[in-house]
């Protein structure tokens, strides 16, 4: 364990060195995608002011709230499943860098996520810390010891979750060897739907996002931040479900991935 | 065989592979049909490697050497079959069989793309678990005879594809592996950079006792490496045996050319043909099987005056083209 976390820093390590030689393309690279994501931010917040600032009685910064947590999550996503990322693994499958990788006597899985980590991602998560941080500060929620708790909790739910997409999506490119779009519907449409409250969505969306467990992500852990009553009446353990979704999710998805590792050995490419 | 290396038994690879329709509609029949087509690819292969041999393995592309290979490294389940590396079966302990082999795809590297040299060696010395004094020990003997030091510090992405190669090979046998595998190690390589990597397979081969097996488009590596070579084509095992058994068994004609003292009238002579003839200079060839060398030019200075002669070995190249091309060994 102890060797394999000095190996995964390592290799983590030596990334960054690499991209710090390249300063400058570090700096153009992070701030167009923090721009990205602040327009992203900015065209709904835009719209909602023409409707009286809020979105089913929530405010505008209630609802930054819930996008700053998103943000975060995901672009932390980013860069620790860099390696998972479809558009990233499914030529590394094509090229043959990950047979280099399987001839290396350690673990495959810690091999990958320690194979793609980008800089300039930070600029992104930067941004989404900004507003996240800006929202709590606004809001004005009252801070308890469990709250303080519960955050980052939830937060690692989330990266959880979305690093399970990304794992998930990448193993169906050994059936498939080109990346597969519909993973795409729940990594950014599971994404942009968990900006909003929940509960302005129509019953039936509501119930796939019951299925597909997106409302316990975000929706309810903001809830229970902002001390808001549930108007959708789920049982009172709904918003600790964050990483219990989180993290079985992951298990599940690495469950697969090491089922896609086994059709790979016998089949190849 | 308690000797072996290597003990390969029956082994078959099977794929299946999607039928493509041609012509009208294709697209749409493509999409909606799902037929498909048994490729294999290794089919019935058998083999024993000993300890310290170097191993030549050809055949034309696509005969099934890199799925073998891919087996022998446990990339691949065979679809049937045996097969035992070390004691052990590869695809069923990856990290204790990849531990102990060094592998090196011609086309691949190993090494981090962005990283200078160095720093690659360094991180796969903390993979592969190799003790400093040892690692040092080995990476000045490799930097020396491949000539490494030029380019140490150059990201990989800068590096030719001879100098790539050197390091990649470097890379796969600073953890002192008993077996190595390259697939075409020389491949785009030129005649001075081919020459240092043959070299170097050779050195370790003879210094270490590391078994070698290879695959290669390029004869000549084969025939200044290897002493056995395995054939394949189609899936099949078609040969396994020494070079010299190969020129025996499928070009046995040698060729003996020689340089008159003067000019004779007929240079004819029992148990060889005369090939070409002009003036003083001539060209027999002969059987391995009716005459030796020594016998035949013995004949010949018992009756000519003979300046020079020199005796050609038929070319492994020729041979083995015309194994594939005639199917010599398809019966």
């Amino acid at each position: 364990m102890q060797w394999h976390l000095d190996l995964y820093r390592r290799l983590l390590a030596v990334q960054l060195r690499s991209q710090l030689q390249y300063r400058a393309s570090f700096t153009l690279d992070a701030i167009p995608s923090a721009l990205v994501s602040a327009v992203e931010f900015a065209a709904p917040m835009l719209v909602l002011q023409r409707f009286g600032n809020n979105i089913g009685g929530w405010t505008l910064v209630e609802l930054a709230l819930l996008y700053g947590m998103i943000d975060v999550a995901y672009a932390l996503t980013d860069l620790f499943f860099g390696g998972f990322d479809p558009d990233y693994f499914a030529p590394m499958v094509q090229r043959g860098t990950l047979d280099q990788l399987l001839l290396r006597p350690t673990n495959i899985t810690l091999q990958i996520l320690g194979s793609e980590f980008r800089l300039r991602r930070f600029g992104r998560i930067a941004q989404g810390g900004i507003i996240l941080v800006v929202a709590l500060a606004l809001v004005g929620v009252r801070w308890t010891p469990a709250k303080i708790i519960y955050l980052p909790i939830v937060l690692l739910g989330q990266v959880a979750f979305f690093g399970s997409l990304f794992i998930i999506g990448s193993t169906t490119t050994f059936w498939t060897v080109q990346r597969v779009e519909i993973i795409n519907v729940f990594t950014s449409g599971g994404r942009v739907a968990m900006y909003y409250p929940m509960h302005i969505y129509t019953k039936w969306v509501r119930r796939i996002f019951t299925i597909v467990p997106v409302i316990f992500l975000n929706y309810y852990p903001a809830l229970y931040l902002l001390d808001k009553s549930d108007p959708l009446n789920m049982p009172a353990l709904a918003p600790f479900l964050a990483p219990v979704v989180g993290f079985g999710l992951l298990a599940a998805a690495l469950g697969f991935w090491k089922f896609g590792l086994r059709h790979y050995a016998s089949t190849g490419t | 065989m308690n000797s072996s290396i290597i003990t390969v038994s029956n082994l078959n690879k099977h794929f299946k592979v999607r039928k493509h329709h041609r012509g009208r509609m294709a697209g749409l029949r493509n999409f909606f049909t799902h037929e498909y087509r048994l490729v294999r690819a290794v089919d019935g292969v058998s083999f024993q490697i000993a300890p310290g041999e170097l191993v030549g393995y050809i055949g034309p592309n696509g005969a099934g050497k890199s799925t073998t290979l891919k087996m022998l490294t446990g990339l691949l389940v065979p679809t049937s079959g045996e097969m035992h590396v070390d004691g052990r079966v590869p695809w069923k302990e990856r990290q204790a069989h990849v531990a102990g082999l060094g592998a090196v795809f011609g086309q691949r590297t190993t090494l981090w793309w962005d990283l200078p040299v160095i720093e690659s060696l360094d991180l796969l010395q903390h993979i592969y678990k190799i003790p400093e004094a040892r690692f040092r020990q080995n990476l000045d003997e490799f930097r020396e005879i491949l000539e490494l030091d030029p380019f140490l510090d150059t990201p990989v992405r800068s590096l030719s594809l001879g100098q790539r190669m050197r390091a990649d090979i470097c890379a796969a046998l600073l953890h002192d592996p008993k077996l190595l595998f390259l697939d075409e190690p020389t491949i785009g390589l030129d005649v001075v950079a081919k020459e240092r990597i043959r070299q170097f397979i050779l050195h370790i081969n003879r210094e270490r006792d590391t078994t070698v097996i290879l695959t290669t488009h390029d004869l000549s590596d084969v025939e200044k490496l290897c002493e056995r070579v395995l054939i394949i084509d189609h899936g099949k095992l078609l040969f396994d045996g020494t070079l010299e058994a190969l020129r025996e068994r499928f070009n046995g004609r040698r060729e003996l050319v020689v340089d008159f003292a003067e000019a004779y009238e007929s240079v004819g002579i029992d148990g060889a043909q005369v090939v070409a003839w002009d003036g003083k200079h001539a060209t027999y060839q002969f059987e391995r099987k009716t005459i030796t060398a020594s016998e035949l030019i013995g004949r010949l200075s018992a009756r000519y005056q003979i300046h020079d002669l020199e005796v050609r070995e038929p070319e492994i190249e020729a041979t083995v083209r015309r194994i594939y091309e005639e199917r010599l060994l398809e019966s």
